[in-house]
């Protein structure tokens, strides 16, 4: 995503208008009247009563640090998600279900032919039961329903990631043509050879907790812990140090203040430097332990159906079993429960034949049946553009139905993966879009305490508005002194926000760990989200919006007492008790 | 008489409460001249401070002009008007009105940090505190430069503020009763600065007041009732 955000044409103008923006921005900044900064600063820092537009910077440093955390997060779950089903599957998919395509190897050519199409192979999918007899003894025989898919596993590699999520043959070492091809060692001389198959870990296994181990940066949850309390200190300080100014000469004033300039001091210093290691730790984690060895003998069932649809039927009406024993060489975990627990990979030809699609001769007065695939999985050279592409397959079939009216009136859908996996990827995008409006109250709350407190500001600081304005000071100038109160506590809570929110997410993993191990509560369960770590994608563009959304927020809420304070007349303001 | 520096003529005030009207000033015309000590003689409730808020440009009239320095003000687009009060006039109160927020010497620097952009203000600042600090050691506040207004007292404070309406070199001073707030020793000593800029300095002033006797500093009095001058401007 990153790479297409970098890639972006848009991206120099967009970076060239930030920049104008930005460079118009300070040019207003510095060519504003230097009482505005200073009144504004005083306003802000002065005193105890400074604590009141600070508390109010913090339900948007608090906004800040959650959308931007949670939008990694989920964004994060997003990615990783639409990876691994795209590891399975392909860029589009030309789905047929039972029915199955004919004369497939005739339309993947013409699909290859297609504009910014990279491959294209044909796959075979039905519906099964699988028995094995697991390794452990006293265990009965286990049968589960799955999902039998015939690929060929040098055109399967090309369409995505699914080498790579093999548990055996993950690697340069292992050729992706050969992955099901059962070696040697795993088949026994006494036995003739079965097809080999690979099973997903979830449906090969059971899950079993045990004791696992991982690396981890021991100390970075005291760094997150100590930045935020420099932080605070720091904060303390200036309010500290506004306080003694109206004090001089009071040794306890000037002592707290010390205190509070050492306190921050000691703590960024601690901070920086505490150290943080790598360390191995053990932690209790539920995994998937396979039940069967590489080499055993799993056997596969299904019911071939015809190509009109009807099942193959034995005497006496009884649907004909297709079984056929396999032999495990490999089980995959791609992390996407849906596949793990249910898909089972053989070659082509022998899901084939067993689903009921090979091909079959004359015979009887029977036409010839030509062999057919359920899906035609597509590769292209640029995802963006795949629903493009989706238009030009369609339009191809129909073209292919026409040269070839054998292939007969068969309805086909031409789904980019994502469509075909909206399910799950809308589910996210959804929560995290509720998630977004959840949050946006809380802005919303933040906009209307900003601008209460800019409209008491203006009223309780009306003399002082007269006084400007008797002494030189323009309307617009001593309004536009409100809106920069208003944008410095947005930009006060902005910063903190996104500081906190980099800082957690620069030490995620850690924090989960320790807060699993200190607390007791296991923030993130693994095995329930199958994923090694707390997945994250941090969007600039996203920080970017909500920074300025947020700033932006606060300038316009700070826009009340903006125009109280320029609309008060200098007399009425300095009669003002 | 040398040149007029201010000039009102026919300056009437009217305040609206509800839907009667309550005219404050009516037909006001007088004029002041370089280098004058005017004084303004009333009762509480006469519209001293009304009159004085209008020739010093804080607020308009409801019917006639005032005449600053040969311009008439209230044609001029209300910049000139802000313009004319940040580097030509300068205003102390009876209730002094500092900032609270500002030290003294900030509170002194107002003036200048109101016409002065912050990008020009590190090159600026040097001078504009030279000349504030300059200001306030006449006053005889050096020392509490950099006190809060809270910790002076009355008649330190009605310095500071007259040090804020000084700084800029102003061509002419309104001063709302600026003894008003001060007991007697306090309040002579700020007429005798007021007298000492107005005969050394060579700087208008124009003060409204309800006591005669601070009024007998000036070197002209007018007489306010109702709205009205008593004698001719």
């Amino acid at each position: 995503m990153q790479d297409q955000w970098l890639a972006s044409p848009w991206l120099l103008p967009a970076m060239v208008a930030g920049g104008l923006v930005a460079l118009g921005l300070l040019a207003v900044v510095l060519w504003t009247p230097v009482y505005k900064h200073i009144i504004c600063l005083k306003y802000l820092f002065c005193g105890w009563k400074a604590v009141v537009p600070m508390v109010s910077a913090l339900p948007a440093a608090l906004g800040v640090f959650l959308l931007i955390l949670v939008f990694a997060i989920m964004d994060g779950f997003v990615a990783e998600t639409r990876e691994m089903t795209r590891g399975t599957l392909a860029d589009i998919i030309v789905d047929a279900h039972m029915e199955g395509i004919p004369y497939y190897d005739d339309f993947v050519r013409q699909i290859e032919s297609i504009d910014g199409v990279q491959a294209a192979t044909p796959i075979v999918q039905t519906y099964a039961v699988m028995r094995l007899k697991p390794r452990f003894a006293g265990i009965k025989p286990l049968v589960r329903p799955c999902i039998l898919i015939g690929i060929r596993p040098a055109e399967k590699a090309e369409m995505g990631r699914f080498h790579e999520y093999l548990e055996r043959q993950r690697g340069a070492g292992y050729p992706a043509a050969n992955v099901l091809t059962v070696p040697q060692f795993l088949r026994p001389k006494s036995e003739p050879p079965h097809p080999g198959c690979i099973g997903g870990i979830g449906l090969i296994g059971t899950p079993m907790p045990r004791w696992v181990e991982e690396t981890v940066q021991a100390g970075a949850e005291w760094r997150v812990l100590l930045a935020f309390m420099t932080a605070v200190a720091l904060v303390t300080f200036l309010f500290v140090w506004q306080a003694s100014r109206r004090h001089p000469g009071r040794r306890l004033w000037r002592m707290a203040r010390l205190a509070w300039a050492g306190a921050a001091v000691a703590l960024a210093l601690e901070a920086t430097f505490i150290p943080v290691v790598p360390t191995r730790i053990e932690r209790k984690e539920v995994v998937d332990v396979p039940l069967v060895d590489y080499g055993a003998d799993i056997v596969v069932s299904t019911i071939p159906v015809r190509p009109s649809g009807a099942l193959e039927v034995e005497a006496g009406g009884i649907p004909k079993v297709s079984s056929r024993v396999l032999t495990l060489v490999d089980t995959f975990k791609m992390g996407y429960w849906e596949a793990d627990s249910t898909n089972v990979y053989v070659n082509f030809a022998t899901a084939q034949q067993m689903a009921g699609m090979e091909a079959q001769p004359a015979s009887e007065g029977r036409p010839a049946v030509p062999a057919r695939a359920s899906q035609i999985q597509v590769k292209t050279a640029n995802p963006a553009r795949a629903a493009d592409i989706v238009r030009k397959i369609e339009d191809a079939w129909r073209a292919f139905v026409r040269e070839r009216p054998e292939a007969g009136l068969l309805p086909v859908s031409v789904n980019t993966w994502q469509t075909q996996q909206r399910m799950i990827l809308t589910l996210v995008v959804v929560e995290r879009n509720v998630t977004a409006v959840m949050l946006g109250l809380m802005f919303l709350g933040f906009g209307i305490l900003v601008a209460l407190i800019s409209y008491v500001m203006a009223y309780i600081k009306s003399r002082d508005v007269g006084i400007l304005k008797a002494v030189g000071a323009r309307d617009v100038g001593v309004g536009s002194l409100f809106l920069g109160y208003g944008f410095i506590i947005g930009a006060i809570g902005t910063a903190g926000g996104l500081a906190a929110a980099l800082l957690t997410l620069h030490y995620l993993d850690p924090i989960e760990i320790w807060v699993n191990s200190t607390l007791g509560i296991d923030v993130f369960p693994r095995e329930m989200y199958y994923f090694d770590h707390i997945p994250q994608h941090l969007s600039p563009e996203w920080c970017v919006a909500v920074c300025v959304g947020v700033l932006a927020l606060s300038t316009v809420a700070s826009i009340i007492g903006g125009v109280l304070a320029a609309l008060k007349q200098p007399v009425e303001a300095l009669r003002y008790e | 008489m040398s040149e007029a520096i201010l000039q009102a003529q026919g300056l009437t005030k009217d305040y609206w409460m509800g839907a009667s009207r309550l005219r404050v000033l009516q037909g006001v015309t007088l004029k002041a001249a370089r280098g004058e000590f005017l004084c303004i003689l009333g009762p509480s409730g006469s519209g001293k401070s009304t009159l004085l808020h209008l020739l010093g440009l804080l607020d308009r009239p409801t019917e006639g002009s005032v005449i600053f320095e040969g311009q008439d003000a209230f044609s001029k687009p209300k910049r000139w008007r802000d313009r004319m009060r940040n580097e030509a006039i300068g205003f102390v109160f009876q209730f002094y009105y500092l900032m609270p927020d500002l030290s003294v010497l900030e509170n002194t620097l107002l003036p200048a940090m109101i016409r002065t952009p912050l990008v020009k203000w590190p090159l600026a600042k040097r001078r504009h505190r030279q000349r504030a600090s300059q200001v306030l050691a006449d006053l005889g506040l050096a020392e509490r430069a950099n006190h809060l207004p809270q910790e002076l007292s009355g008649g330190e404070r009605q310095r500071a503020a007259l040090a804020r309406a000084l700084v800029h070199h102003p061509r002419i001073l309104f001063a709302d009763e600026p003894t008003g707030n001060l007991d007697t020793v306090t309040g002579a000593e700020i007429m005798r600065v007021l007298a000492r800029l107005n005969k050394k300095g060579g700087l208008t002033v124009v003060m409204v007041t309800h006591d005669e006797r601070v009024a007998e500093q000036a070197d002209r009095v007018l007489h306010l009732r109702d709205g009205r001058l008593l004698h001719g401007a």
